[in-house]
């Protein structure tokens, strides 16, 4: 049980990083558990009394220069180099913080079916992820990539929201590009014929957002092995954008900061073969007392970089918010 | 046997498994492609990819040597890049279609599919055709219902077809119909 890190899995599929800014965080880490414990679901948590933490966060890409990168890759979308791309931004601060108490706060308010919590000597993760990547059991496997996210509001419900991605043109687009390229990702491993869109753009609802969600089936080929699982599925494409070999490369080499566990994957490996794996989104990386708190959202060729910008504070809130 | 050189897509497994419904794929990336597999193949497919047909000097090799000798298919970057080694320009569209849906309308000189017949098809394409295009035995068959862009070409004399939309995506209806017609004429 663990993580790869985004860098690892470029490794993987043999895509290069030029030289970033670094903190030697490790690149993965993965755990053999010796006991495994089933916790009771109504556990109650009461929140200590916690510091303040004063330091505010900051970004490390302001909206101008948000704009200026959002520009540059609008023009590489016209020459049609990538179809779609997403800029990752990070907020960090200096916080000592207690991550079980961080954790149970951010389920009772953002509980997210791949929300998950690792605390080691030198660093811990908080993240309330909504996004499966992959469910393997014996020769079936199945994705389900989000991509379309609406900030809720007083008036929103859960079939105003459906019928709001359904309407607006470009996250529809956004989201089938996202589904073509599951399906692809998904044929590279499985046999002809078996992958199908269970579910075809539905809404899910979290605390402040609701997402725009499909599912996707498939049966393995005989024969593929744990690896090549990962390096057909990962780094998981609704956070990378698409195509995803190019929109990497062009990600690389625009990002000066490492992604670290950003868009990396943490889930477990049985003994047996079968997986989970979720896509490492809306997380807290503290590492020797550094916060980060990494979102990206997508260029796409009729997106305009100030709603982007926005969509990537929201995306960030909730986490932002157990600091205060 | 049908071989698929691929530009790096995240569609091109996509088109393998629709091809697979028909006969055996085989799949390299085109930095790599494989003298023998070309030379077995009966068919050969440029996938879809990024970038400008310009970019792929390899594919355009291919395409001249194997024309004429093999049925040749092209899909979205491939269907440009046919175009592109027969003297075609290929330029910016003002308005740029990627995950979108839209009709085709098939006209008269279409030997595979009947005049008239719309298609609902899914479309991934910065760049297209630039027209007028006129080269002997290559007709354009089916063109966007709204602006008219060229949308698929057929060449029966020496069986060469292209696609600028995917067939194989799940926003082409019918996709399976398009492609079991151009691999049996």
């Amino acid at each position: 049980m663990g993580f790869f890190g985004y860098e690892i899995l470029n490794d993987l599929i043999k895509v290069k990083i030029p030289k970033q800014k670094e903190t030697n965080f490790p690149k993965g880490i993965f755990y053999k558990p010796e006991k495994i414990i089933n916790l009771n679901e109504n556990l109650h948590y009461q929140p200590k009394k916690i510091n303040k933490i004063d330091n505010k966060f900051k970004i490390n890409i302001d909206i101008k220069n948000y704009t200026k990168i959002f520009d540059k890759f609008k023009k590489k979308i016209k020459k049609g180099e990538t179809y779609q791309i997403k800029i990752c931004t990070k907020y960090r601060n200096k916080s000592k913080i207690d991550p079980l108490d961080y954790f149970c706060r951010l389920t009772k308010t953002n509980l997210a079916p791949e929300a998950f919590f690792i605390k080691d000597k030198e660093y811990s993760i908080i993240s309330c992820s909504p996004e499966t990547l992959i469910i393997k059991k014996g020769n079936s496997i199945s994705t389900k990539p989000i991509a379309g996210t609406l900030k809720k509001n007083s008036k929103l419900d859960k079939n105003k929201a459906l019928n709001y991605f359904r309407k607006n043109i470009k996250e529809t687009k956004e989201h089938n590009m996202i589904v073509d390229m599951e399906r692809n990702d998904l044929s590279r491993i499985c046999r002809p014929g078996t992958v199908k869109i269970a579910k075809e753009k539905i809404v899910e609802e979290y605390k402040d957002l609701f997402h725009y969600v499909s599912l996707i089936n498939g049966k393995l080929n005989k024969n593929i092995k744990t690896v090549d699982i990962i390096k057909a599925m990962m780094p998981g494409g609704s956070v990378i954008g698409c195509p995803k070999i190019s929109t990497l490369n062009l990600l690389n080499h625009q990002e000066k900061e490492e992604r670290n566990i950003y868009t990396g994957s943490f889930g477990y490996i049985k003994f047996n073969g079968d997986m989970r794996f979720n896509i490492i989104i809306r997380s807290i990386l503290n590492y020797r007392n550094i916060s980060e708190i990494s979102v990206a959202s997508g260029v796409v060729i009729d997106s305009n970089p100030k709603n982007e910008f926005n969509e990537n504070f929201i995306k960030a809130k909730a986490l932002i918010d157990l600091y205060k | 046997m049908i071989y698929v050189i691929d530009h790096k897509d995240s569609f091109t497994h996509n088109v393998v498994h629709q091809l697979s419904l028909f006969d055996h794929v085989e799949c390299d990336d085109f930095s790599k492609v494989n003298k023998s597999k070309l030379n077995q193949a009966d068919t050969i497919v440029f996938s879809p990819g990024p970038g400008s047909p310009k970019d792929y000097p390899l594919s355009s090799k291919i395409y001249k040597k194997y024309k004429r000798k093999k049925r040749i298919i092209g899909i979205c970057l491939g269907f440009q890049q046919i175009l592109f080694c027969e003297g075609a320009d290929i330029v910016q569209q003002n308005k740029i279609y990627h995950g979108f849906q839209s009709e085709v309308l098939v006209n008269k000189s279409s030997k595979l599919f009947d005049a008239g017949t719309k298609f609902k098809v899914g479309r991934y394409h910065s760049l297209k055709l630039k027209e007028p295009f006129d080269v002997e035995n290559f007709d354009i068959t089916m063109r966007c219902a709204i602006s008219g862009a060229a949308m698929s070409f057929e060449n029966n004399i020496d069986k060469i077809y292209g696609f600028q939309f995917h067939p194989e995506s799940f926003l082409t209806i019918n996709g399976k119909l398009l492609i079991k017609k151009i691999l049996s004429a």
